[in-house]
């Protein structure tokens, strides 16, 4: 026999009578069928894909368990499920597709697990005004395939673009590999619909700008469920492009392919893929390049004209940098295998510890950044490896996404703590932000104070006020004190 | 069918479930525990025995269809997911678990040799002996047998002399239900009366069939000693030799759903084509995902028996990928009964041929 599940997590949980009570009541407002206790749903929606997860799941331990699962259909009746828990104080924790990289899903109190993926339609294609309204748990692959099927994209690419939802990309302000055109999710999102924490139901307008006071859309985007469920949003779209152009070049020195970089925009031009990788990562995928040079991937796309133009403004500037051209065959190579990960399961079966690390540098800073987190990844005994390249870029900086992979031995949780320790401390005495695009969850909230100085104080008082119970996602966005994970 | 691979379901266990956009039961039912790699998990953890079987645990990575959408993007190219799921469930039994809802099919399948809860003797025809033996199969048996008679009757038109047996279930079904006794005693029994009919070739417009005589007969012991082809194939063939003579055919507009089978474990999916193309007067407008990239009827792995309403759901989402008015073909009796929903006209290539050749 089976002993019972490990929980290494768990902080605490509803009264199973609370919970057996709250289901009951849920049952007949949203569908009895969409109720679930079955031990089988709670194990399968009590984590995501941080990395952490994964070590415990090859120890047979999962981080925390929910108690109750339900999937609502439609906005009203996520208004009810969560007036009642509010009304109960029942922790409630949102899923999408559980790809969220820093455990934002682990139900920490436990409580209930609302799973968004029964909002799945596209509310309304507004082909005039080139905005698509979506609910939120529609996944990522599904929701392009249908906007290219009337002729549109959505224009946002993350790599986990086939195991997210528009839901997620929303919560943790997520970033698309074509953002240098596209922008990332909170540039394409016009409005959002939110339920908050007691129910109340906002819905904002799609309209392109406003003078209205702050715009409240605004604060559900990358609130990463702590203020209350996204349930929908309105994005812009683009008709699918004229002209694709491929490009790739390599440098002697990072540092000039950063420089670059930093003019094209200045002058710009705005490609959709800006890639600039390490040496050692333009080894790993690109062995042909060897690992001596840095190699950079361009995907110019648009109006076949304007992709001419742009891509004439930055040939020359690479060029007069040093770069090499090396053709379109790179970036080919790339587009074929951008959503290919299965090296982490491999690895993590070989006794590895692994995670990437993404952060937002400026020009000014971006390569001592670079250089500072490698470094102190190195420090850190047991890793083997900690890469970089730069992705999404901006007229003022770019993000700089590191990978570590390490062999620790035995105490991986010691390890993996430390080299997280030594590469927050790195960025941040650089005065980069902390991350880019995969968000706080539950890991990273202990730098928010750091990151934010009074500004995390700002958004603690943002959520006392929305979510007085303090139900939503609770322990997550460092919006309060130290979890059992930081002790 | 074998043993678990722990390397490759880890490997999917641990994978961020990349493939989820192509899983068609977890797109209907929105429910993590049917994830892909949500049932690896489970099917590890029970592996690993972190977790005991129980009918939750077996409904759960009962949930796949077999229809290795997963495999489109997968990175795993060693993995086979729906065969770590199937050899999983084998062992439920062992432990005295099985889902209630089969109970019913497997008995009949010990009565019958058929699901259904019928002889399929009834198509014993044809000439004793010849060198070509077409097989059925139960679905089409039961659910289809016009179908069957257009087999008949192509091979009638082409001047060749075949014979059918009384068939019983290829095993597949009894052994997805976790049956592998059971599975393995059709086996045999049919192996036997196939061998008894000294026929050469046999041809099979069933891919479920098809792939269990030509993949999971050997790993059983049982391998045919005869050549087995695919119904798509053989009838192309027979068009190529002058055979078949197709003429001009009452439908316009048709589009071709590519049975999962055929396009991803048998790779066949030029040879339906290159029969619609050998048709004049036909338009052909593929659907949204086609080919090897297809998406399921919801017919897979029997979940027309086992999960009815998830088959139909299943079915309905792919029904919105075909062009508007446009008759929908394809060559498998689970699609066909499948896609029949909400008006649509659908059926089998082997009918379209019948209905045009002379
Ligand atoms: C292989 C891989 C590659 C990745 N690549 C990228 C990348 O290129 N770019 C990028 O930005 N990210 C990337 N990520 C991270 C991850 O995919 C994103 O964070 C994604 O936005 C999460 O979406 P999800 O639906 O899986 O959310 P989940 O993991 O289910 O949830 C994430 C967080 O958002 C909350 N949440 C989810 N839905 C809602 C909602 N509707 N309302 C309120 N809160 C909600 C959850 O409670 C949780 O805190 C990658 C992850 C993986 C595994
Ligand atoms: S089948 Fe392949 S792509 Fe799908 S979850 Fe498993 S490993 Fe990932
Ligand atoms: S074979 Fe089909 S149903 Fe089974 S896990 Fe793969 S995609 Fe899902």
């Amino acid at each position: 026999m089976a002993e019972p599940i490990r929980t290494t997590l768990q902080e605490g949980s509803v009264k199973q009578a609370v919970i057996d009570q709250y289901a009951d009541d849920v049952s007949p407002i949203i569908g009895v069928d969409n109720v679930s206790s079955n031990h089988i749903d709670l194990l399968s929606t009590c984590r995501d894909y941080w990395p952490v997860n994964s070590i415990w799941m090859l120890e047979g331990a999962v981080p925390a368990l929910p108690q109750l699962v339900i999937w609502p259909q439609t906005t009203e009746e996520v208004s009810r499920v969560l007036a009642l828990a509010h009304e109960r104080r029942i922790p409630v924790v949102p899923y999408g597709e559980g790809s969220g990289a820093l455990g934002g899903v682990v139900p920490l109190r436990g409580g209930i697990m609302v799973d968004l993926k029964r909002m799945n339609r596209i509310r309304n294609l507004d082909q005039e005004n080139l905005l698509v309204t979506v609910e939120c748990g529609l996944n990522g692959a599904i929701y392009e395939e249908q906007l290219n099927r009337s002729g549109y994209t959505g224009g946002h690419f993350p790599q986990s673009l086939r195991c997210s939802t528009v839901g997620g990309w929303l919560a943790c302000r997520a970033a698309g590999q074509f953002s240098t055109r596209y922008g990332k999710i909170e540039d394409m999102a016009v409005s959002t619909e939110a339920v908050l924490a007691d129910g109340t139901i906002f819905r904002g307008r799609s309209v392109p700008r406003t003078s209205t006071g702050p715009r409240v859309d605004q604060f559900f985007i990358g609130s990463e469920g702590t203020l209350g469920i996204i349930t929908a949003a309105t994005l812009r779209i683009w008709p699918l492009p004229e002209k694709r152009h491929l490009a790739s070049y390599t440098f002697d020195q990072l540092a000039d392919g950063l420089e670059a970089i930093r003019l094209f925009m200045r002058a710009g031009a705005r490609p959709a893929v800006v890639r600039l990788y390490d040496g050692q990562e333009t080894g790993n995928h690109f062995p042909e390049l060897g690992d001596q040079r840095s190699v950079l991937i361009l995907l110019i796309e648009g109006a076949a004209k304007i992709v001419h133009a742009e891509a004439e403004v930055i040939e020359q500037y690479v060029l007069d940098h040093g770069a090499v051209d090396t053709g379109p065959e790179h970036v080919e190579h790339w587009l074929e295998t951008r959503f290919n990960i299965s090296a982490a399961s491999r690895l993590l079966q070989k006794g590895a510890v692994l995670d990437t690390i993404e952060v937002t540098t400026n020009w000014h800073n971006a390569h001592s950044t670079y250089l500072a987190m490698q470094e102190a990844l190195n420090g850190v005994e047991g890793t083997m490896l900690a890469s970089g390249h730069w992705s999404h870029v901006y007229p003022e900086g770019a993000a700089l996404y590191i990978t570590v992979v390490g062999f620790p031995g035995d105490d991986k949780i010691t390890y993996y703590k430390k080299f997280w320790q030594a590469a927050m401390a790195a960025c941040l005495a650089e005065g980069a932000a902390i991350s880019h695009h995969h968000g706080i969850g539950l890991h990273r909230g202990q730098w928010m104070g750091a990151e934010h100085g009074q500004g995390l104080e700002v958004l603690r008082r943002i959520k006392n006020a929305l979510d007085p119970q303090g139900i939503m996602n609770p322990g997550k966005l460092g919006l309060r004190e130290v979890s059992k994970w930081e002790k | 069918m074998g043993e678990v691979n722990m390397e490759e379901l880890l490997n999917c266990a641990l994978c961020p479930n990349i493939c989820r956009c192509e899983c068609p039961v977890l797109q209907v039912s929105g429910r993590e525990a049917v994830a892909p790699s949500g049932k690896a998990r489970l099917a590890a953890m029970l592996q690993q025995n972190q977790l005991n079987w129980d009918e939750q645990v077996l409904e759960a990575v009962s949930n796949c269809l077999g229809c290795r959408g997963c495999t489109i993007y997968c990175p795993f190219a060693e993995l086979s997911l729906c065969d770590e799921l199937l050899n999983t469930r084998l062992t439920a039994r062992a432990s005295g678990v099985k889902l209630a809802v089969t109970d019913p099919y497997i008995s009949n399948l010990r009565s019958y040799g058929s699901p259904y809860g019928q002889k399929n003797w009834s198509s014993a025809a044809g000439e004793k002996g010849a060198e070509v033996l077409y097989f059925a199969g139960c679905t089409s048996q039961a659910n289809h047998p016009s179908a069957v008679e257009s087999a008949r009757n192509l091979l009638d038109k082409a001047g060749l002399s075949f014979q059918m047996i009384e068939e019983d279930c290829c095993g597949y079904p009894a052994e997805v239900w976790g049956d592998q006794e059971l599975a393995r005693q059709l086996a045999a029994e049919n192996r036997r009366k196939i061998i008894e009919s000294g026929a050469s070739t046999l041809v099979t417009n069933c891919p479920e069939c098809w792939l269990t005589f030509t993949n999971r007969y050997p790993l059983w012991g049982e391998e045919l000693p005869l050549e087995v082809i695919d119904g798509p194939t053989y009838f192309l063939k027979l068009m190529k030799n002058g055979y078949l003579k197709p003429g001009k055919s009452k439908f316009k507009k048709v589009s071709y759903h590519d049975p999962c089978i055929w396009a991803r474990a048998a790779k066949k999916v030029d040879q339906p084509r290159e029969i619609l193309s050998l048709i004049p007067g036909l338009s052909v407008e593929e659907p949204l995902s086609y080919g090897e990239c297809t998406r399921c009827c919801g017919g897979g792995s029997m979940f027309q028996l086992s999960f009815p309403e998830k088959a139909a759901a299943v079915a309905k989402r792919r029904l919105g990928e075909f062009p508007d008015q446009a008759t929908i073909l394809t060559a498998c009796p689970f699609c066909r009964e499948g896609l029949l929903q909400e008006g649509r006209q659908v059926f089998e290539l082997i009918e379209l041929l019948d209905s045009v050749c002379e």
